[in-house]
């Protein structure tokens, strides 16, 4: 394991899930995330208010190929 | 007849109608080759000899007696060990699922009994279907049988190492993130998943309920169309299945791509894409060409949402079933699954159901960017050469191999966010003899289009016919 502090994400991890860090593997997954936040903040704004999970089943339908 | 192992499904089962070959005599010569190359392959989980040999005698005695062959008789097959069938060990690749014995049939195996496909027992794979190149700490790494040090793609590793072996004719995988597509590519074989909801997931391990895809791997988009017919449509059981009607599949492999409209996204799919890649990937849409269709370059903004989005959905809900194993014992996980499934704890749910609701937006936003004026998206099934096991094991080193491993699936993971029927067929081999892959995605419920397109593509080449070469091997003595 790491000398490194621990993330902060670890101790959410544990207060939240109960899940203990298992080993450097997983310390090196929460490495991802800085990226991913900023991903997501750049994304920011696009999605509409109405827009939900079940809108994904509907687009299949109304993007399907003819004739299938 | 000589080289039984060698025949794809389609002339298997034709083989079979016709009386040219025994279905006993198919499967003698398939359980050969395991036992002669499998010490080497790993493709192997459980191997049900015996009573595969029992069915395909079954099967010959039925049709001398008269009886009317089913599309798959005789056909031998293996499938990736995540496949229930009731009262027989479903590893699902773990230690914490060694013993686990189902009490339900997969709808999937179901349907492939009743057209009298031969099961031989169950494959090698990523444990909990959870890495993209085949690493197994509890079976073994499974092996390329066109280079024993270099990884098989995952997570059907043995599906798509054992077809490329001539183990078997075909076999079931599953891809929640490319985990059909990429063993197919890397491994020189077809494999498809349909459209999301298109195959039923009733007994079926469950990663990402969201993402997740039943599909086949085969030696050509013929014997895929052929499997896809059979196993896709509702069973009633599966609430998420789709009700569509399914067409008949290999009826629509015309080969005619005159006047098919191909597009290439600029954004995305060639990031720091090997050399070696590009020149394979623009060889194959030369082949396109030749038969008649048009290739654009078009412009799909949306793949950078796209890309941050898929990488939440699934961690997200394989940390969520996984959690009582891992507050109870997360050793019993290999050191990259329990790290991988760590992080997905932290992801917060706003940014999970952000992913979740813009997926249908997305959808129509990249349909728009690429099929407005396209038929069909091609692209490299992976950026890069085929890695070696070494190079991408991150059990052993995390750190030095975590963004390596993760790479791998780059290019397949945007196609199960957007749940498009995605297919990958073999189109060369790179500098170190390792095969590479072209990706071919249609619109929802393409699959006959995107599986007519590669038939096209395999009438022309003979990449996915080369066999490699396994060097014989003496099995260890018991």
């Amino acid at each position: 394991m790491s000398s490194e502090p621990d993330p902060p994400a670890m101790a959410a991890i544990s207060l939240w899930a109960g899940v203990a860090c298992p080993n450097a593997a997983g310390r090196r997954s929460l490495d991802d995330f800085a990226a991913l936040i900023q991903e997501f903040e750049a994304l920011q704004g696009s999605m509409a208010f109405e827009d939900e999970p079940s809108a994904f089943e509907y687009a299949l339908r109304a993007e399907a190929e003819t004739g299938a | 007849m000589s080289g039984l192992a060698e025949l794809s499904v389609t002339a298997a089962a034709d083989a079979f109608a016709k009386g040219e070959a025994t279905a006993e005599a198919m499967v003698q010569a398939c359980l050969d080759r395991i036992e002669a190359h499998d010490v080497q392959v790993n493709a192997v989980i459980r191997l049900d000899a015996a009573a595969a040999l029992e069915a395909a005698a079954a099967q010959d005695k039925a049709r001398a007696g008269g009886a009317k062959p089913g599309p798959l008789s005789g056909v031998p097959m293996m499938h990736k060990d995540m496949y229930y069938r009731a009262g027989k060990v479903s590893t699902c690749g773990s230690a914490i699922r060694r013993d686990f014995v189902p009490t339900v049939t997969a709808t999937a195996l179901q349907r492939l009994d009743a057209a009298g496909a031969i099961d031989m027992g169950t494959l090698n794979m990523a444990e909990f279907a959870q890495n993209p190149t085949g690493h197994n700490a509890h079976y073994g790494d499974c092996h390329n049988p066109w280079g024993l040090p270099y990884c098989t793609g995952g997570s059907s590793s043995g599906s798509g190492a054992g077809v490329a072996a001539r183990f078997f004719a075909a076999a079931l995988g599953s891809d929640t993130g490319g985990s059909i597509r990429l063993p197919a590519s890397i491994c020189g074989v077809t494999g498809i998943k349909g459209t999301q909801t298109r195959v039923p997931r009733t007994g079926v391990m469950p990663l990402s309920f969201s993402m997740d895809n039943v599909g086949p791997l085969t030696r050509t988009a013929r014997d895929a169309a052929r499997i896809m017919t059979i196993i896709s449509g509702s069973d009633g059981i599966d609430p998420t299945a789709a009700p569509e009607a399914v067409p008949d599949y290999e009826a629509a492999l015309t080969g005619d791509l005159r006047g098919l409209r191909v597009a290439v996204p600029h954004e995305w799919f060639f990031d720091s894409a090997d050399d070696i890649v590009m020149t394979g990937f623009e060889a194959a849409l030369e082949v396109l060409k030749a038969r008649g269709a048009t290739v654009d370059f078009v412009a799909c903004p949306s793949l950078r949402a796209i890309g941050a989005y898929v990488a939440v959905v699934s961690r997200v809900e394989g940390a969520t079933i996984h959690a009582n194993w891992m507050r109870e014992h997360p050793g019993d996980y290999a050191i990259h699954l329990s790290g991988r499934l760590y992080g997905g704890y932290a992801i917060p749910g706003t940014y999970y159901l952000e992913a979740l609701s813009r997926r249908g937006a997305l959808l129509r936003q990249f349909c728009k960017e690429a099929f407005a004026g396209h038929d069909i998206v091609a692209t490299p099934t992976l950026r890069m050469r085929v890695p070696t096991l070494a190079e991408t094991d991150i059990d052993v080193d995390a750190v030095a191999n975590w963004a390596r491993h993760m790479a791998v699936s780059a290019n397949t993971r945007p196609f199960n966010y957007l749940g498009l029927p995605t297919v990958s067929i073999p189109c060369g081999f790179d500098d170190r003899g390792l095969p590479m892959g072209l990706q071919l995605a249609a619109r929802p419920f393409g699959e006959g289009r995107a599986l007519m397109v590669a038939d096209a593509y395999q009438q022309d080449t003979d990449w996915h016919a080369r066999v490699p070469a396994l060097a014989a091997t003496t099995p260890a003595a018991p």
